[in-house]
This record gives structure tokens, C-alpha cells and sequence, in this order.
């Protein structure tokens, strides 16, 4: 990266200025573009949260959009730019050649510098988010819910209530719940999709992960590993309800039990 | 040493080659078939237990057995095993038998034989590249078309599953092939001024392991496919129908295929580039070839050992993946992921370099910052190998590993940003010549950015728990090796077409098939974005109501896809037949294989060319020549011919620039010298190139 060789300084410096700045100029506007794009559609697409993790997790996927949307910016301006600018016209090879650029320390110190400074914030940010995770899951000594997949269903039991099993999922809302999960045969993967909950159920092992519901509604456990025949249709209903249901719910079932 | 004896009496002037000269694919099959006969009756004796036998284990070993027999007798048939033979006898090759063995004067029937030219390797691996991805392609297409709308069943879920896992694996062994295979092969030499490879046959070894290979995986489909998607994952392996078996011998032919031509292209890297061809003066692609092919030499042992491990536990009733008797799902998932990661590099760093090789060569400028471009490489081949967790963030599998695991993927973004940089500084202020290979370069550029963006998502485990296993990974990974990689396979397919088929393809129907394709990519996998993020699985052969929309637009982008592979495919073929013929350097490039007359001969260079500076010195005053080498008359130096005067602005006329390396490659050739204009103009006739016309009666029949 030493041999800097500059253009011929000759005519070209205001031509290449004001180059320069028109790409500045498409970049500010595809970011603008792009950042409304980041800041409006992925979390709109992943619906609304149900619970605190997914509430982190939505807000994750805008916060690095709203990082990347710059750079992402930048790369395509100057492509763009390039082709309505930079273009050789005419069908044969182009008679004369670009500026004979070899390298340009000062633009490759600072991309490195930016680009290790926007790994790092995803690092510390990913961290942050995680460790706060674990924390609250640490912290919570709420509802323990025992999940067992199997070709190609889902039973639920309820520890703290006799252990009874259920092939629905209720949750009361607010409370922390502990899923600890396991397989009969494969692996599968439980993921409740409004809750940004998934952790594989491994034949063998048991896997736990924690969530706190917060909203109050119907929505969708699947299954997110490859199973066998029938893996489409392993899903179930989780019903998140208030605390007083959910007692109601687990005392009929008791009963019945 | 008894070479000396053995030369004379191997020779007969009518057949040169002896029993070689009569051995071809066709007797390939026959032996084949003859060996898959015998091993099928021994192991049906011996192994299983008869019809009607209730141990599960022995029908699967039958089947390995038998596939076995085939492979082996395929390659007996077609005398891979010759040479060695041989040897062993002491009867070394002669010259003939070496020519013979390398395909001079056999015309077209040298591309069905056990051939050691690179030449005619990198062909073989062109051909058997596009047919897997036709296959491939077909395949893709009847999943889309399964699933165009909600509880639509072409075919049953069975066959759903096995379509997805064939059309994966087929996939990916096309694309870890459809760099290194063709170009590295026919290109990669002739780049650092070679004759051949350092190991011919083993090349041709490694070429015709994957032939008998394919044939194998597809009979997984009569076998009930590859139900498991193509990770393959225990213990639902396991219980999967013989197709798997069909699955596990191919990865460990094809891993051993990988493995050996990695070695050799490392090899002929390292020890036979031209006088002058120092590390820093190599172009980029070899370093993109070179460190792929490591990479892979690296990994896929790794892959090799999961599949026969895998292979044990169906056959032989070993649990090493049972977890109910003491083995370890997350075995097999930590070992296939240690290939599988490095696995996506060795896929896109071959295709990003071929774009970054063609880049200066359109853009009419260096390559921007050569040394941060090798230090990307380094820094992706060196970290890939320690990232491989983060596709178990969610397996519940060492979670206190998740912190490291997330800074190293993350980190990874730093190197292929130097890529990135690289590329976007070497299109800056250039001239830039907008044909196909180009604008390949460009849509490689578009995709891959939306390919990074999204890996960043998924780099982050607590968004990783939302996406894992969503169509969200399906898209991203589609934008990733198809619009990437795929599309640097074919900017570097356009590129260097000329080169390999001594014919230029169609501009016009080339483009509009490309873009076609692209133009349904975007909308085929912006959708399975869409849909995954709203919490689709992947490898799901039917979904909910709200999913609908999604998969409809999917679809149809899909068969837009199609359209554009296809006017491409035709394209290619109709060019390579009916062509305009390429004069021998049509871009104007610099590079060595470019300063060949084409059709490339049978030995690349008549002399060996010399270096005397790097291959991107492009609207630069040309290095002054190196005083005269001793011993060769006129020894070109290449890259650097025509002196030109310093003060040269920075519009030379291009026939001073562009064409002064051909001057010299006729040099080098022994020829007389071009006339500037043929890499001009780029229109000549072949017949009228004098460079071309000599060598041309020789190569073709
Ligand atoms: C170079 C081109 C391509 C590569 C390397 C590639 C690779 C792959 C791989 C590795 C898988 C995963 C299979 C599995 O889950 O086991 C896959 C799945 C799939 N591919 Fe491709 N593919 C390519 C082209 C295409 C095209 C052109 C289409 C659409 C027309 C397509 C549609 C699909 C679909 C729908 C799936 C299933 C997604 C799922 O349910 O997980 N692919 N592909
Ligand atoms: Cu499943
Ligand atoms: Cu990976």
C-alpha cells in the first residue's frame, strides 16, 4: 500500500471534484432512501411483538439496518454512478483508460477503521442485548413448562401443576415461563414465532429457554428443523392469557387429570 | 531408471498409448456396470440376510457395497489406475504415451477420455458444471412450482423433502466446482505462465471421481432421495430410506475429489509459475483459486470423516450419533459445520475473484489496492475456520460459547469488506466498458450486499433465535452463493468463454437471459425474505393462508428465473457452435492466458514467458524492459512490452496500451508479431490472426 500514485494532476482536479461530490451526493439520497426502508419494513414484516425478547430482537433488526443502510448505500451510489458517468460509450473496447489508481491509503485506512468500528458496535450491542437476556432469564423463577417434540407433535406438561400434558400451550401474560425442551427421536426445533423464542429439542438432551409473554393473544408454535414426512404440520396454538385463565385452565385440567 | 528399457517396446507408432488409447467413459460404464455386478452378488450373499430380513442394517449395506463396485469399476474402466499400475511394474511412460495421455491430435474424443491436459479438464468440469446445475435448476423449479400456492401437492411431502435435499447438495457441489473446476483449471496455469498442472493425472483423477460420482447421487432419487435436506442431520439420517446411502458415498467421493485437486492447484501455484512471477505480481484470481482450494483441502476431510461416521451407524450399528446409547447429535452437527462453513467460502472467494480479476480489465484501471484485496483473502480464509457454531446458536450446544462465536462471524464482515473496497475502487474513475462480464460483476455487487446486510442479522444470536431455520436463511443464503458466487461463476464464464471455446458469446441473448434471471431472483427471494421474516420455516412443503402472497410471487419470479437460465444456456451453447470466432484477446486484458494464440496449444507457451511487472498496469507508462535474459532470443517480458514515453497523459491511444502485450505474446509464441488492432478492435477473424491460425489446425481434430 505504498505505491500512492496520484492521477496526472494536470486538467482533470475541478472535473474530478465535482465528480466527487455528485457521488457524495447519490450516496446521501440512496441512504435517505434506504434508511426509511430500514427504519419502516423488517420489523413491520415480522409482526407484532409478543413479548419482551421480540420486542429486543425487532428492535435489533432496525438498529442494524439503520447501521448497514449507509454502507449498503455507498457501494451501490458509486456502482450507479459509475454506469451513468464512468461509462465507456460505443460498442469496441474504450480507446483510452481510467485514472491509473493504484491504491489509496488514506481511503483504505479509514474503511477499515469504520468498518471495524461498525463490527464492533454490532459485537457490544449483540452482547448487551444477550446478557440481558440471560439475565432476566436467570432472574425469573417463573411457570417451568416441560416440551417434548416428537414425529411430528408437540406435547406440553405442567410441572408445578401435577404434570400434566397438553397438546396446546397456555402461558399467563407478564409472567416469566421456563421451557425446558427435549426430543423422543429427532431433532426438532420449538420456536414460537410472536415470542422470538427457539431453541432445538435434541434427543438426549434437555435445552431451556425463557421468555415473558406481554401480550395477550392466539399464536403459532413451530417447528423449525427438518423432521421427516409431516414437519410442515408440526405446529400448536399458544394461547397467552391473563393470570386468572390461565389458574382456571390449569385447574381444569387438574381435574380432569 | 528401467524407463530406459521399458520406452522402447511400450511404443507401437500406430497406437500410441496402448491399452490407453482404447479406454474411454464408455468403457468407464462397462466396467462399472460389470464391478457393481459382482460386488452387488457378493455383498447380497454374504451381507444381507436374505429376503424378508427384518435387520435394517443389511439392505443399506448391500446398496454401499454395490455403489462401491461401481465407482471403482468406473474407474478402472476408464484407467485411472494405469499409471499407477505401471509404475509398479517399473514400466515408466513414454514422450508418445505422455502426448497421447494429454490428448494431442484426438480431436473431440480427448474430452471423453482419461485426458491430463488442464485444457481439456477445465472443459470436462465446464460441461459436468452446467449439467448439475441444470439438474439443479430443474429440481428448484418443482419445489417452487409445489409450493405456488397453500396445500398445492404436485407430489406428496415425501417427495417434497427428497427434491429439497437433491436440489441443495447438487447445488452445492456445483458452485464449490463451477470456479475452481473450469478456470482454475483451463485458466489458472496459463495465468502464471504454465505448462500444465503440477499433477496432470491426478487432475484428471480428480475430474473424473465426481463423473461416476453423479450418478450415484441422482439414483438417491429411485431410492427415496435425500429426505434430510442436504446438512443431512442425525439421527434423522438414521432412519432415512437407502437415498441417503446414495448422499454419504457421494460426499466422501466428491471430498476426496475436492482434496486432491486442491492439493494440486496449491501445488502448481506455489512451484510452477513463470520466471518473475513473484507472489505480489500474481494475479488475484490465482489467490482467489489457490487459498479456495486450501480451504477446501482443509475442510472437507472433515466432511468426509461425518458421512462415514454417519455411513457406520446404518450399516455396521455403530451409535455414534444416537444419542439414546451414548453418542452425540451435536457430533455430527460440529463436524459437519467445521467443513460446512470454510464450504461458502470456498464457493465465493473463487467467484468474487474472477469478478476482481475483470474488473481492472473493463474499468481500464489497476486493480485498486492489491495488497488490502490479498489481505481480505487472508483474513476470510483464516477466520472462516473458527466461526462454524454460529449455525448451532440455537441447538442449545455450548451457549457460552455464543459471545465468541458472534465476534468471530462478525468479524468476518471486516475482511470481505476489503473485497468490497477493492471492487468499488477499482470501478472509480474508470472507463468502464459495460459488456457482460462486467455487469455480471455489477449484479455480483448488488446481491452480495444485501447477502452481507442479511448475515449480519443472523450473525446476531438473539435475532438469529427469530430467523434460524426461517426462509429468511433460505433467501439469505440464495443471495449469497446464487447472486453472488453463481453470478461471478458466470461473470467469469462470459469473460473468459472466448478463451476456453475459441468463440464469442452472443453479447445481445447472452445479456437478456442474465438479466431476465436477475430480474427474477430479486423477486423470487425478496419474497422468501418477506415470508421468512413473518415466520415461515424453510423446508416446509406446505404453509399456512398468510403465507400465500409470498409464495405465489416466489413462484413466479421463479419461472422467470428460468426463462433467463435457459435464453443463457441456449445462448452459450448456440455461441459455442456457431460463434463469432475470438481473436486472441478480446477485452484487451493483460493476463498471460489472454497473450495465447486461441485456440490455447497443446503446451500453452512455445517459450516460457518472463514477468517483469503486474498484470494491471492499465493506462500506466509502461516499466521499461528488463535487460535481455540470456539464452532464449526475444524472451518476452510480459505485461510490459512497449516502452512508451513518460509523459504519456492519461488517454494513451489504445492500441500503445491495451494491445502491447499481445505484440509480445506472439513474441512468445514464436510467431510473427499481431497487428496492434486485434485486441483493438476485437473483430477480427481467427483466420486472419496470424497467432491463431498456426496452432489452430493442430488443437481442433
Ligand atoms: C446457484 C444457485 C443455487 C444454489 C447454490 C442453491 C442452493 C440451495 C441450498 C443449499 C438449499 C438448501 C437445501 C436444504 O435446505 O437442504 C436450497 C434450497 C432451496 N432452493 Fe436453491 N439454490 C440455487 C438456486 C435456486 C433457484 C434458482 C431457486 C428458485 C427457482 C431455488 C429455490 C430453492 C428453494 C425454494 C429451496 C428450498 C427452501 C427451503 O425450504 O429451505 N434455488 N438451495
Ligand atoms: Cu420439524
Ligand atoms: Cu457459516
Amino acid at each position: 500500500m505504498t505505491q500512492t500514485t496520484e492521477a496526472p494532476p494536470a486538467a482533470p482536479q475541478p472535473k474530478q471534484r465535482s465528480q466527487t461530490r455528485q457521488v457524495v451526493l447519490m450516496w446521501v439520497v440512496l441512504t435517505i432512501l434506504l434508511e426509511l426502508f430500514a427504519l419502516f419494513v423488517p420489523a413491520h414484516l415480522m409482526g407484532a411483538p409478543a413479548s419482551n425478547d421480540m420486542i429486543d430482537i425487532e428492535n435489533s433488526m432496525t438498529v442494524f439496518s439503520v447501521t448497514a443502510a449507509p454502507v449498503a448505500a455507498l457501494v451501490w451510489a458509486i456502482a450507479i454512478y459509475s454506469l451513468l458517468r464512468w461509462r465507456h460509450r460505443g460498442s469496441g473496447p474504450p480507446d483510452s483508460a481510467g485514472a491509473p489508481i493504484r491504491t489509496n491509503v488514506k481511503v483504505v485506512a479509514v474503511w477499515t477503521a469504520v468498518s471495524s468500528l461498525l463490527c464492533l458496535f454490532l459485537f457490544i450491542w449483540g452482547e448487551v442485548e444477550l446478557s440481558a437476556e440471560q439475565s432476566s432469564a436467570a432472574a425469573s423463577n417463573g411457570t417451568v413448562i416441560d416440551v417434548t417434540g416428537q414425529q411430528w407433535a408437540w406435547t406440553f406438561s405442567y410441572p408445578g401443576a401435577g404434570g400434566f400434558t397438553s397438546d396446546v400451550l397456555y402461558l399467563p401474560v407478564n409472567k416469566p415461563v421456563t421451557f425446558r425442551v427435549t426430543s423422543e427421536d429427532v431433532v426438532h426445533s420449538f420456536w414460537v414465532v410472536q415470542l422470538g423464542t427457539k431453541i432445538d429439542a435434541n434427543p438426549g438432551e434437555t435445552t431451556t429457554a425463557s421468555v415473558t409473554p406481554d401480550k395477550l393473544g392466539t399464536y403459532a408454535v413451530r417447528c423449525a428443523e427438518l423432521c421427516g414426512i409431516y414437519h410442515a404440520y408440526m405446529e400448536a396454538k399458544v394461547h397467552v392469557v391473563s393470570a386468572s385463565d390461565f389458574r382456571a385452565w390449569l385447574k381444569s385440567n387438574k381435574a380432569q387429570g | 531408471m528401467t524407463d530406459i528399457q521399458a520406452t522402447p517396446t511400450a511404443v507401437t507408432p500406430s497406437r500410441p498409448g496402448g491399452l490407453m488409447g482404447r479406454l474411454n467413459i464408455g468403457t468407464g460404464v462397462l466396467g462399472g456396470l460389470i464391478l457393481m455386478g459382482i460386488f452387488w452378488l457378493i455383498a447380497y450373499a454374504t451381507l444381507s440376510h436374505g429376503p424378508g430380513d427384518t435387520d435394517s442394517f443389511g439392505s443399506d449395506r448391500v446398496i454401499c457395497v454395490t455403489m462401491v463396485g461401481w465407482l471403482l469399476g468406473f474407474m478402472i474402466g476408464i484407467g485411472a489406475f494405469n499409471g499407477p499400475v505401471r509404475w509398479l511394474l517399473g514400466k515408466d511412460l513414454a514422450t508418445e504415451e505422455h502426448q497421447f495421455l494429454a490428448g494431442k491430435d484426438q480431436g473431440i474424443g480427448r474430452y471423453f477420455r482419461y485426458t491430463t491436459d488442464h485444457k481439456v479438464v477445465g472443459i470436462q468440469y465446464l460441461v459436468l458444471t452446467m449439467t448439475l446445475f441444470f439438474v439443479g435448476g430443474s429440481l428448484a423449479m418443482m419445489i417452487r412450482t409445489d409450493l405456488i400456492t397453500p396445500g398445492s401437492h404436485l407430489f406428496g411431502l415425501q417427495t417434497y423433502n427428497a427434491v429439497v435435499g437433491l436440489h441443495g447438495i447438487i447445488m452445492i457441489i456445483a458452485t464449490i466446482i463451477m470456479v475452481t473446476g473450469p478456470f482454475g483449471n483451463f485458466i489458472m496455469p496459463i495465468m502464471i505462465g504454465a505448462r500444465d498442472m503440477a499433477f496432470p493425472r491426478l487432475n484428471a483423477l480428480s475430474l473424473w471421481l465426481i463423473v461416476p460420482a453423479v450418478p450415484v447421487l441422482l439414483s438417491a432419487a429411485f431410492m427415496g432421495g435425500i429426505p434430510t435436506g442436504w446438512t443431512a442431520y442425525a439421527p434423522l439420517s438414521n432412519e432415512a430410506p437407502p437415498g441417503m446411502d446414495a448422499y454419504l458415498m457421494t460426499i466422501i467421493t466428491f471430498a476426496i475429489s475436492v482434496a486432491l485437486s486442491g492439493m494440486n492447484i496449491t501445488v502448481t501455484a506455489i512451484t510452477m509459475r513463470a520466471r518473475g512471477l513473484s507472489v505480489v505480481r500474481l494475479p488475484i484470481f490465482v489467490w482467489g483459486v489457490v487459498t479456495a482450494s486450501l480451504l477446501g483441502l482443509v475442510a472437507f476431510p472433515l466432511f468426509m470423516t461425518a458421512q462415514i461416521l454417519e455411513g457406520l451407524d446404518r450399516t455396521a450399528g455403530t451409535v455414534f450419533y444416537v444419542a439414546q446409547n451414548g453418542g452425540s447429535v451435536w457430533l455430527y452437527q460440529n463436524l459437519f459445520w467445521l467443513m460446512g462453513h470454510p464450504e461458502v467460502y470456498v464457493i465465493l472467494i473463487p467467484g468474487f475473484c474472477a469478478v476482481l480479476e475483470l474488473a481492472p480489465v473493463f474499468a481500464r484501471k489497476p486493480l485498486f489496492s492489491y495488497r488490502t484485496a490479498v489481505v481480505g483473502i487472508a483474513g476470510i480464509v483464516g477466520l472462516s475456520g473458527l466461526v462454524w457454531a454460529h449455525h448451532m446458536y440455537i441447538t442449545g450446544w455450548a451457549p457460552d460459547l455464543g459471545g465468541p462465536f458472534m465476534l468471530t462471524t462478525e468479524m468476518i464482515s471486516v475482511p470481505t469488506g476489503l473485497l468490497i473496497l477493492v471492487l468499488v475502487g477499482t470501478i472509480w474513475r474508470g472507463n468502464v466498458w459495460t459488456r457482460l462480464p462486467m455487469m455480471a460483476g455489477y449484479a455480483m455487487i448488488w446481491n452480495f450486499i444485501i447477502g452481507g446486510v442479511t448475515g449480519i442479522y443472523l450473525s446476531d444470536i438473539p435475532v438469529d433465535q427469530a430467523l434460524n431455520g426461517s426462509l429468511f436463511v433460505t433467501a439469505h443464503f440464495h443471495y449469497t452463493l446464487m447472486g453472488g458466487a453463481f453470478v461471478g461463476g458466470i461473470a467469469g464464464l462470459s469473460y473468459w468463454f472466448p478463451k476456453m471455446t475459441g468463440r464469442m458469446l452472443n453479447e445481445k441473448w447472452g445479456a437478456i437471459g442474465f438479466w431476465t434471471s436477475q430480474a427474477g431472483f430479486q423477486v423470487t427471494f425478496m419474497s422468501l425474505f418477506a415470508i421468512g421474516l413473518a415466520g415461515e420455516p424453510r423446508r416446509v412443503g406446505d404453509f399456512p393462508l398468510t403465507f400465500a402472497a409470498g409464495n405465489t410471487v416466489a413462484t413466479i419470479g421463479a419461472y422467470v428465473i428460468m426463462t433467463g437460465m435457459l435464453i443463457y444456456l441456449g445462448t452459450l451453447v448456440w455461441s459455442w457452435k456457431y460463434g463469432e470466432a475470438a481473436p486472441p484477446n478480446p477485452w484487451g486484458a493483460k493476463t498471460l492466458e489472454w497473450q495465447t494464440p486461441t485456440p490455447v496449444p497443446l503446451e500453452n507457451f512455445e517459450v516460457l514467458p518472463v514477468v517483469t511487472s503486474d498484470f494491471y498496469g492499465y493506462g500506466e507508462p509502461e516499466p521499461a524492459l528488463d535487460p535481455e535474459p540470456v539464452g532464449v532470443p526475444a524472451q518476452p517480458a510480459m505485461a510490459a512490452a512497449v516502452p512508451v514515453p513518460d509523459t504519456v497523459p492519461e488517454s494513451v491511444p489504445a492500441d500503445a496500451v491495451t494491445s502491447a502485450p499481445v505484440t509480445s505474446a506472439a513474441v512468445a509464441a514464436g510467431e510473427t508479431a499481431v497487428p496492434p488492432q486485434v485486441a483493438a478492435t476485437g473483430e477480427q477473424e481467427p483466420g486472419e490472426d496470424p497467432a491463431g491460425a498456426g496452432t489452430a489446425k493442430e488443437e481442433e481434430q
